[in-house]
């Protein structure tokens, strides 16, 4: 209770500004300073957000979201390391692909939905491939980089102690590139949710997208924002829960991603 | 390889071992890429695309390169500003485009604002990043030489957070023409996006490739411009992501 009492007080600005916002949100819109059809109280939205729940509308939309971005992540993660260690590894193959990469890869991934929609089956897996693209130029980036920029001195002295091949890989190469690789899976699933929300607003009828899209569509207003706020909180449990599992697993990284 | 690719999706699409229909011959959509740059409407949805990318950008560099700065100097401000950024900053800012269509009506002030708040976030956390890390020793020594106050910030703070700063700006900028081109594919009526979105409704598939490699060409040259940019500016600077 003391280190909780001394913990509010030194963040007691932290807490209480979102607080005393969301009193004042509350307050405006009670009096109608702000347009309530706008911006609805937040009490409301919380009751309309429990409704969704309780219903099971918000589990099934949910569920949809983060499974998508589940395989979507492990497809990126998968190809993306691994094309991304082999780009590290064999100069010819990095030269080769780097110019295909830097034309595609600042492409707005949300363009190649039609482009994937002809390659694969429309519908689920259309989606889950679209979502995965931009993750996976992002993965394959940030690894070549965390091969390269291992220590020339490092891999030759492994080499002078007898590492070849396998054993260079895993005791030099792939310790080595952790860090960067790590940071591309950070970026590459926080670059997925983007994804896929923008491809549920234009293609499905199930998801946080779709559920926004369709709450702004017949106008209710409230269950725009509950969804907006379960879109803010998985994207914070993604972002700012990855960040902690680096912090835990690579504690001796700084955080690249941050500078 | 490149080239090698184009080839043998050219020769691919010729001999109709993948549908010409879905995969046109690159030359084919070189010759409308040209023709349609001829017409002039293909120009013309660039200009669009641009113009909102230059306000969308301008509306996020300015306010989000002062708020990271003060974030950075006023620690009350810091803590008070911190959770609300801390919160946004993962959220897909296209989820924010039908609050601004309900508040501001379905026009450009929506469509522009959206691309802003994906810029502007990043170019917030990215500046008060590069203020929050600058080498301590840095200000003792300006201490020491008597800079406070405005001559510290201008001549100590500012300089070290540059590279910060610039490498927002160019993650902003590619964050907002993301964020643009979807709001294009979603809800616009104009621009490449929305290009690219009519001509795959009408499955007019060359037409649709021609605007997909116009905008690849643009995020190119973008992303590649103020890399160079950046490398001239701060020479001394480390390349980072």
């Amino acid at each position: 209770m003391r280190r909780f009492g001394r913990w509010l007080a030194e963040h007691s600005i932290a807490v209480g500004s979102p607080l005393v916002l969301l009193g004042a949100w509350e307050w405006a819109s009670a009096t109608g300073l702000l347009r309530e059809a706008f911006f609805p109280r937040p009490s409301t939205i919380a009751v309309h957000l429990r409704q969704l729940g309780a219903d099971g509308t918000l589990w099934g939309h949910l569920g949809a979201t983060l499974v998508r971005i589940g395989w979507a992540f492990a497809l990126a993660a998968v190809l993306g390391v691994g094309i991304g260690l082999a780009m590290g590894l064999w100069r010819g193959l990095r030269e080769g692909l780097d110019p295909v990469f830097a034309v595609i890869y600042p492409i707005p991934s949300i363009l190649f939905l039609p482009l994937v929609g002809f390659l694969v089956p429309p519908g689920e897996i259309a989606v889950v491939v679209t979502t995965a693209v931009t993750s996976f130029f992002l993965i394959a980036f940030t690894t070549t980089h965390g091969v390269r920029q291992i220590d020339r001195l490092v891999v030759e002295a492994a080499t002078h102690y007898g590492a070849r091949g396998w054993r260079l890989f895993t005791a030099v190469l792939l310790p080595g590139s952790l860090p960067s690789i790590f940071t591309g899976l950070r970026l590459g699933l926080g670059f997925a949710l983007i994804v896929v929300v923008a491809v549920e607003i234009v293609s499905t009828s199930r998801g946080l997208g779709a559920l926004l899209w369709l709450s702004w569509q017949i106008l209710k207003v409230e269950d725009m924002y509950a969804t907006f706020f379960v879109i803010a909180l998985v994207g914070a449990v993604l972002y700012y829960g990855l960040a902690a599992l680096q912090a835990r697993l690579l504690p001796w990284v700084q955080d690249v991603a941050d500078r | 390889m490149p080239v090698a690719l184009l080839a043998l999706w050219e020769m691919a699409s010729r001999l109709a071992l993948v549908s010409p229909r879905y995969f046109p011959a690159p030359t084919t959509i070189g010759a409308v890429l040209v023709d349609r740059l001829a017409a002039g409407d293909l120009g013309a949805a660039l200009l669009v695309t641009l113009a909102r990318l230059g306000l969308a950008f301008a509306l996020a560099a300015v306010p989000g390169v002062l708020l990271g700065l003060l974030m950075g100097i006023a620690r009350p401000l810091r803590a008070a500003v911190e959770p609300y950024v801390a919160f946004v900053f993962p959220v897909p800012k296209i989820a924010l485009l039908p609050f601004l269509l309900i508040i501001l009506g379905v026009g450009e002030p929506a469509f522009v604002l959206t691309g802003a708040a994906s810029a502007f976030f990043q170019i917030v956390i990215s500046t008060l990043g590069g203020v929050r890390t600058m080498d301590p020793r840095l200000l003792e020594v300006g201490h020491n030489y008597g800079a406070h106050g405005a001559r510290l910030f201008w001549k100590v703070i500012l300089p070290a957070a540059l590279p910060a700063i610039f490498t927002g700006l160019r993650l902003g900028l590619g964050l907002a023409l993301i964020a643009l081109v979807a709001v294009e594919f979603i809800a616009a009526k104009s621009g490449l996006g929305h290009l690219v979105y009519r001509h795959w409704q009408m499955l007019s598939t060359p037409e649709m490739y021609a605007a997909f490699a116009l905008v690849g060409a643009l995020g190119l040259l973008l992303t590649r411009g103020l890399r160079a940019l950046q490398a001239r500016l701060l020479s001394w600077q480390e390349e980072s992501f």
